[in-house]
């Protein structure tokens, strides 16, 4: 017998029978097992990111995303897990299109969503055409609101939060993780959304610099990191550069965050680890390059599967990546470009050309 | 040029967006139009607005639009960059005024759809974006203003799929269901201005467009629209000093107010 008790309503909508797919993502005594075995002591955790993968990620794991929107994403991480040829993952998106991609390739066949596109790229075709071929299941839906309060109930240290997101809503018909229920303290009807505390099974998280211990400083929007570093039963850092410990220590005047080794299994030294995303500090995202892919690829099968096998299955790592993007050039126009949206530098150009079929600009700015 | 040229429905709908904004106020904005919208009412007739992204960035000092809202353009030496659960925070704990709203479907009682066309999520005709930050600040903001086009399909009796809980079934209901906040007052569209009817909550024309009739919405929406009493008045003409400050200080290079060609 399960050890939950989901919302039957939800697991209805969501034809799902065999719920112990379900169960790893709330599953707070494997999760605190998993952290009670990690080392303790500062050792040195560097490997490399085909061994981190190889390692670290297991075929049905629950992945969750990281960063936001194109924002820190460890995109060269997911590329090297289709590479690797993982299977059957579970991916919480923020958003899901981050990860969209992988469902081609068995990598990724179930989903729990909140948010699925690429917001003024383009709305995510191929996820839409991969749900109605059955290549993916949904497993939840949520809102990013209600995907924030899970994490930071782990990271708060309690079994879940009351929320009044979602309420009345047909995301809670298709969500068995969540219930409404009366909130005990009131007299008046007043009903709350328990949300669960979320355990995914492994995170990825890009910083812009770590220690070889596993010390990592996030610049820039957060977001969820700080919950799931800490609620991972999994974390690979990866990074752009690595640092000396003392860098990171409190007092340096930086305004950041700093996720503590002691959760982290594995650092990977890992440059342009969030190409074609935005790493704030380092690059912009490349805008043309997701044009492609949402515009010219997503609405077609064989197009798609064209698109990622030249770019990820065909390259060997995010140097490649890079070198296919526009190289050097690329380099210098994302690092000038971050750098101008970062801070008030009006000398700097924001406008390009939209990547259209007739125009591929072969340097994906 | 440009600047010559009189507004189009674009500019036009980012003034109208911009005019629901009250000065000394807190703004949620995505990207899009709606932003367009809050930095023209900043640069306009609202110059002490706060406006909050969902990527954590609040108050950010201008640039360019950003490209997205994670984009470091929503943060730009922001004091304060918070995580997500802190920025929705806000909005419950009664810090946020207004959120703006995108929805592919929404309903006479102003429930939004933004998750699938079809009639099962599992084996939808076409699967949308889901909520993202949308069913969040309809549930907690004080006040919504949902933008979007209008059609007899974009404007249908019931929505495919409930995202965002506007009035719910009219009445009392949404409050009944346990969210806060006033819930949607405003849906924009290119034909007009609709507000909803105290006691049903049900869409009701507030101000039409110069030049559209009462017949092209009635015709363009799927459910029965109300009418206030007496004549319908026009909803407000982007004025001429506004559309300069659109053009040349907003939207220069009219990423977001141009016509699709």
């Amino acid at each position: 017998m399960s050890k939950f008790s989901y919302n039957q309503e939800a697991l209805k909508n969501l034809n799902i029978e065999d719920t112990s797919i379900l169960d790893s993502l709330v599953d707070f005594e494997s999760a605190r097992a998993a952290h009670l075995k990690k080392p303790r002591s500062k050792v040195d955790k560097r490997i490399s990111l085909k061994e981190a993968i190889a390692e670290y990620v297991s075929d049905g794991d629950v992945l969750s995303d990281a960063g936001f929107s194109y924002v820190r994403t460890p995109h060269q991480a997911y590329f090297e897990m289709m590479r690797q040829g993982k299977k059957d993952l579970q991916a919480i998106g923020a958003p899901n299109t981050n990860q969209s991609y992988m469902i081609n390739y068995g990598t990724v066949s179930y989903s729990h969503n909140s948010y699925i596109g690429a917001e003024m790229r383009g709305t995510d075709r191929n996820y839409s055409r991969q749900l109605k071929g059955g290549k993916v299941k949904i497993l939840s839906e949520w809102s990013h609101g209600g995907v924030a309060l899970g994490l930071k109930a782990a990271q708060l240290g309690a079994p879940g939060l009351m929320s009044k997101q979602m309420l009345g809503s047909d995301i809670m018909r298709h969500n068995p993780y969540i219930k409404t229920i009366q909130n005990p303290l009131k007299n008046d009807p007043d009903p709350v959304a328990f949300i669960p505390a979320l355990y995914p099974d492994i995170a990825v998280i890009h910083a812009q610099v770590a220690d070889k211990f596993g010390n990592a400083f996030i610049y820039g929007p957060v977001v969820n990191d700080s919950a799931l570093a800490i609620a991972a039963k999994k974390l690979i850092i990866t990074a752009e550069e690595i640092v000396p410990e003392a860098s990171l220590r409190y007092g340096n005047g930086k305004k950041g965050i700093v996720i503590p080794f002691i959760y982290a299994d594995a650092v990977v030294e890992l440059p342009f680890g969030a190409v074609p995303g935005n790493m704030p500090g380092y690059y912009y995202w490349s805008r043309q390059w997701w044009e492609k892919t949402m515009r010219y690829a997503g609405p077609n099968e064989e197009k798609f599967i064209e698109h990622f096998n030249e770019w990820v299955m065909e390259t060997k790592d995010q140097f490649e990546f890079v070198e296919k993007l526009g190289g050097a050039k690329w380099v210098a126009e994302a690092r000038r470009q971050t750098k101008a949206a970062e801070n008030d530098n009006e000398d700097i150009d924001f406008s390009y050309e939209e990547y259209t079929v007739d125009n591929d600009p072969g340097i994906y700015y | 040029m440009k600047s010559d040229t009189p507004a189009n429905p674009l500019e036009m709908l980012a003034y109208i967006i911009s005019l629901q904004i009250e000065n000394d106020s807190v703004v949620y904005v995505g990207t899009g139009l709606p932003m367009v919208a809050a930095i023209l009412a900043r640069k306009t007739h609202a110059p002490n607005i706060t406006m909050v992204y969902e990527s954590g960035g609040q108050d950010p000092i201008l640039g360019d639009m950003p490209w997205s809202v994670g984009c470091p353009l929503t943060w730009r030496k922001s004091a304060v960059l918070m995580e997500m659960a802190y920025s929705f925070g806000q909005s419950y704990n009664g810090y946020v005024d207004m959120a703006f709203l995108g929805f592919a479907q929404v309903d006479m009682y102003g429930n939004v759809n933004t998750h699938h066309i079809g009639n099962d999520l599992t084996n939808p005709k076409a699967r949308l974006t889901g909520s993202g930050g949308n069913n969040d600040l309809s549930s907690l903001t004080e006040k919504m203003v949902l933008v979007g086009l209008q059609t007899p399909e974009r404007f249908p009796e019931k929505v495919d799929f409930i995202t965002s809980v506007g009035h719910l079934e009219g009445g009392n209901s949404r409050q009944e269901a346990g969210l806060i906040g006033k819930g949607p007052v405003a849906v924009i569209s290119p034909w007009g201005i609709y507000d909803f009817e105290p006691e049903t909550k049900r869409m009701r024309v507030k101000t039409l467009t110069p030049g559209i009739p009462f017949e092209i919405a009635e015709q363009t929406t799927g459910f029965e629209l109300l009418k206030p009493e007496g004549e319908i008045p026009e909803s407000p003409m982007i004025t001429p000093e506004a559309l300069h400050i659109l053009r040349t200080g907003v939207d220069p290079n009219g990423v977001f107010t141009t016509m699709p060609s």
